[in-house]
């Protein structure tokens, strides 16, 4: 009896412990809103994996006193509906802050719309959409819009002394806005555009495109599209012996670009946020730690997730313990320069775009090289 | 100037080529059957993998390459055959093989082989484009003067001499070749006077599909593309040049698809590539409205 008794003191006591211990530990939670199931699946829990090392490193590095963050993650399915149920539910959540994601921009900017409404501060990895950090003043993203790599590629262009340029982009609004973009940068510098030439999705053949431009004889051809495309076309202009530089957005970098066209990709100059290969030390650092995880290389896909989450946790810590969604999103606006492993990022304070240190890739003997 | 017309127009036939080999097959069925085979461009595709298979693998020469994609593309054929085609030539009644509805199946059929092919290559080699190694691609630029041509053009070209006279041959000098252009005229009365009809087509299955498998790896090692829907994009073209060319003269689809492809690679000049598909959908309306037989359409006989 009098054990027994003695036995609930001791656990009341334990009880009462624990909860001061919660108390001084304070929980902030932060929303996930990713496709985890469904046909976009594989980038979802690529943001997942990448996500859970950057929390698990900001917790331990006692950046935070006080408090430790927490992630809730929410399979949006990529469907635009399910992303704004979830949306309603991380606004209903007391305790959720600030919201990662979600994947595409469509999927995005749908919940974006309840995020905006209701003040709640939205950071997407991956939404490129020029039009998403338009719908309020609570959307970021932390992803480069190509209205910022043509230029960026324009002027690396001129500088080597290219100026006269012709394009052959992909024919949908990706490419459209790529072509279009570059071309304005070019301009402004003083440049000139010979042709722009689109190409269905699903062409393979680009030896009449490739005749026709290169017959205005420009400097340099910009080749706005996907690695698979970019493969044909450099073989292509290998066979038909065009034998002028030629430039690239960060789409084409991918191993498999090189697999896929092997000699005939040598010499190709490219933009890029992200590249496993780079000696810098916290890419060294995330790489080796994804591997060790994940057994894989960590895609570009993972790299944005982890830099998104990286500078939603520095927002937090630079507020403190007792930060809430208004303090976190003007936080977050006032990013200036958070070293991430795709490049330094900073947002502008007031169009919160970001504007991203991007790296210049050229291929030589088979491999992605960095150019300073 | 005129180099580069000149070099338009090769670029062009290089193209037209590629759709010509596509469009023998085609139509060979096409004129037996006298449906639609959709799921021609999934041989094409087998034939691009097996052939890819074997190089990956074994590693074995190209002529052995071409020569097992052959052999897959026409085992392919007779497969697709059975699944798709065979079920409904099961009455052999007039009335069966008359109605319109019986054939009109078969298109749907041969429609569903197509998906599920294309889902079974792609849930076994992913939807990504396969990797070639470098010396087996047909790519290798040849010097003339101020054009360029490339060693797989020769190739394209050789196969589609090769495979046109093959045909004629066969179809005009052999026995197998009678009884297809007879079945082809009149199923029914070759069935009453004693042909094999189910023999026959299989036959002009195997033989399509062997023709569409060859074409499939030459092509992907021209382009440098081997991936689980390559076959599409070509087959339409090849479908509007079988249109053009009369709907069952072989080598009426092999010139239309020349033709085609020399006017989209023009049609460069004044429009941009994005547009390109329209000269072909024109075409066909044109060919529709003007030449409701085809271009090289014949009355009576079909192959």
């Amino acid at each position: 009896m009098k054990l027994n008794r003695l036995f609930v003191a001791l656990a009341a006591l334990a009880i009462l412990f624990a909860a001061s211990a919660a108390q001084a530990e304070k929980t902030i939670v932060l929303g996930y809103s990713l496709p985890l199931t469904g046909s976009h699946a594989k980038y979802g829990e690529v943001f997942r994996n990448a996500a859970q090392i950057q929390l698990e490193k900001f917790n331990k590095s006692g950046k935070l006193p006080g408090a430790t963050v927490e992630i809730l993650y929410e399979d949006s399915k990529s469907d635009p509906k399910e992303a704004i149920n979830i949306a309603r539910k991380f606004v209903d959540d007391e305790r959720v802050v600030g919201v990662l994601g979600d994947f595409t921009s469509t999927v995005s900017m749908a919940a974006g719309r309840v995020y905006a409404m209701e003040g709640m501060p939205q950071l997407s990895q991956t939404a490129s959409h020029p039009d998403f950090n338009k719908i309020g003043d609570f959307q970021f993203r932390n992803i480069t819009t190509q209205a910022f790599e043509g230029p960026f590629v324009a002027k690396w262009a001129t500088s080597l002394g290219y100026k006269k340029f012709a394009i052959v982009a992909i024919q949908n609004d990706w490419g459209i806005s790529a072509a279009e973009n570059f071309a304005k940068g070019l301009k402004d510098l003083g440049g000139e555009v010979t042709d722009i030439e689109y190409f269905n999705p699903g062409n393979r053949d680009f030896r009449s495109i490739l005749t026709k431009v290169a017959r205005d004889k420009p400097q340099a051809i910009y080749l706005c599209m996907m690695y698979e495309e970019g493969a044909m076309i450099l073989q292509q202009r290998k066979q038909l012996g065009i034998d002028i530089p030629f430039f690239g957005t960060s789409s084409l970098y991918s191993p498999k670009l090189l697999e896929l066209a092997g000699d005939s990709a040598n010499g190709l100059l490219l933009s890029t946020t992200f590249m496993p290969d780079s000696p810098e030390a916290n890419v060294v650092e995330f790489v080796t730690e994804y591997k060790k995880r994940y057994g894989d290389d960590p895609s570009m896909f993972a790299a944005q997730a982890y830099d998104a989450v990286g500078i939603m946790l520095d927002a937090i810590a630079s507020v403190g313990a007792d930060v809430n969604r208004q303090s976190l999103r003007d936080a977050l606006a006032a990013t200036k320069g958070y070293p991430g492993v795709t490049g330094s990022t900073s947002f502008d304070p007031e169009t919160r775009e970001p504007v991203k240190g991007l790296a210049r890739m050229r291929i030589e003997d088979g491999a992605f090289h960095l150019v300073d | 100037m005129d180099t580069y017309f000149l070099m338009q127009v090769i670029n062009g036939l290089s193209v037209g080529m590629v759709y010509a080999l596509i469009a023998i097959g085609f139509t060979l069925i096409f004129g037996v059957l006298n449906v639609v085979n959709f799921a021609h461009g999934e041989m094409y595709t087998i034939g691009a993998f097996a052939g890819l298979v074997c190089i990956n693998l074994l590693g074995w020469p190209l002529a052995f390459v071409i020569l097992v994609a052959l052999v897959v593309g026409g085992l392919a054929g007779i497969g697709l055959e059975r699944l798709a085609f065979k079920p409904f030539r099961r009455f052999q009644d007039e009335a069966s093989l008359k109605s319109r509805a019986m054939r009109e199946a078969t298109l749907l059929s041969s429609l569903a082989v197509s998906i599920i092919i294309k889902e079974l290559i792609q849930h076994f080699f992913g939807a990504e484009m396969q990797t070639i190694p470098a010396q087996y691609l047909l790519n290798e630029p040849i010097q003339l003067g101020s054009i360029s041509l490339s060693t797989g053009q020769f190739l394209i070209l050789g196969s589609s001499i090769v495979m046109l006279g093959g045909l004629q041959y066969i179809l005009y000098r052999t026995r197998i070749g009678l009884s297809i252009r007879a079945i082809s005229n009149n199923p029914l009365g070759a069935k009453y006077v004693g042909l094999s009809v189910d023999k026959t087509i299989i036959a002009t299955f195997a033989v399509g599909s062997m023709l569409g498998g060859a074409a499939g790896i030459m092509v992907g090692l021209y382009y440098g593309a081997i991936f689980p829907t390559m076959g599409f994009a070509p087959s339409i073209k090849a479908f509007v040049a079988m249109v053009m060319g009369g709907l069952s003269s072989i080598p009426g689809a092999v010139i239309c698809a020349l033709i085609l492809g020399v006017c989209e690679a023009l049609a460069t000049d004044f429009m941009t590539q994005g547009w390109s598909d329209m000269v072909a959908y024109s075409f066909l309306i044109l060919t529709l409205i003007f030449f409701p037989q085809g271009i090289f359409g014949a009355r009576r006989e079909r192959v």
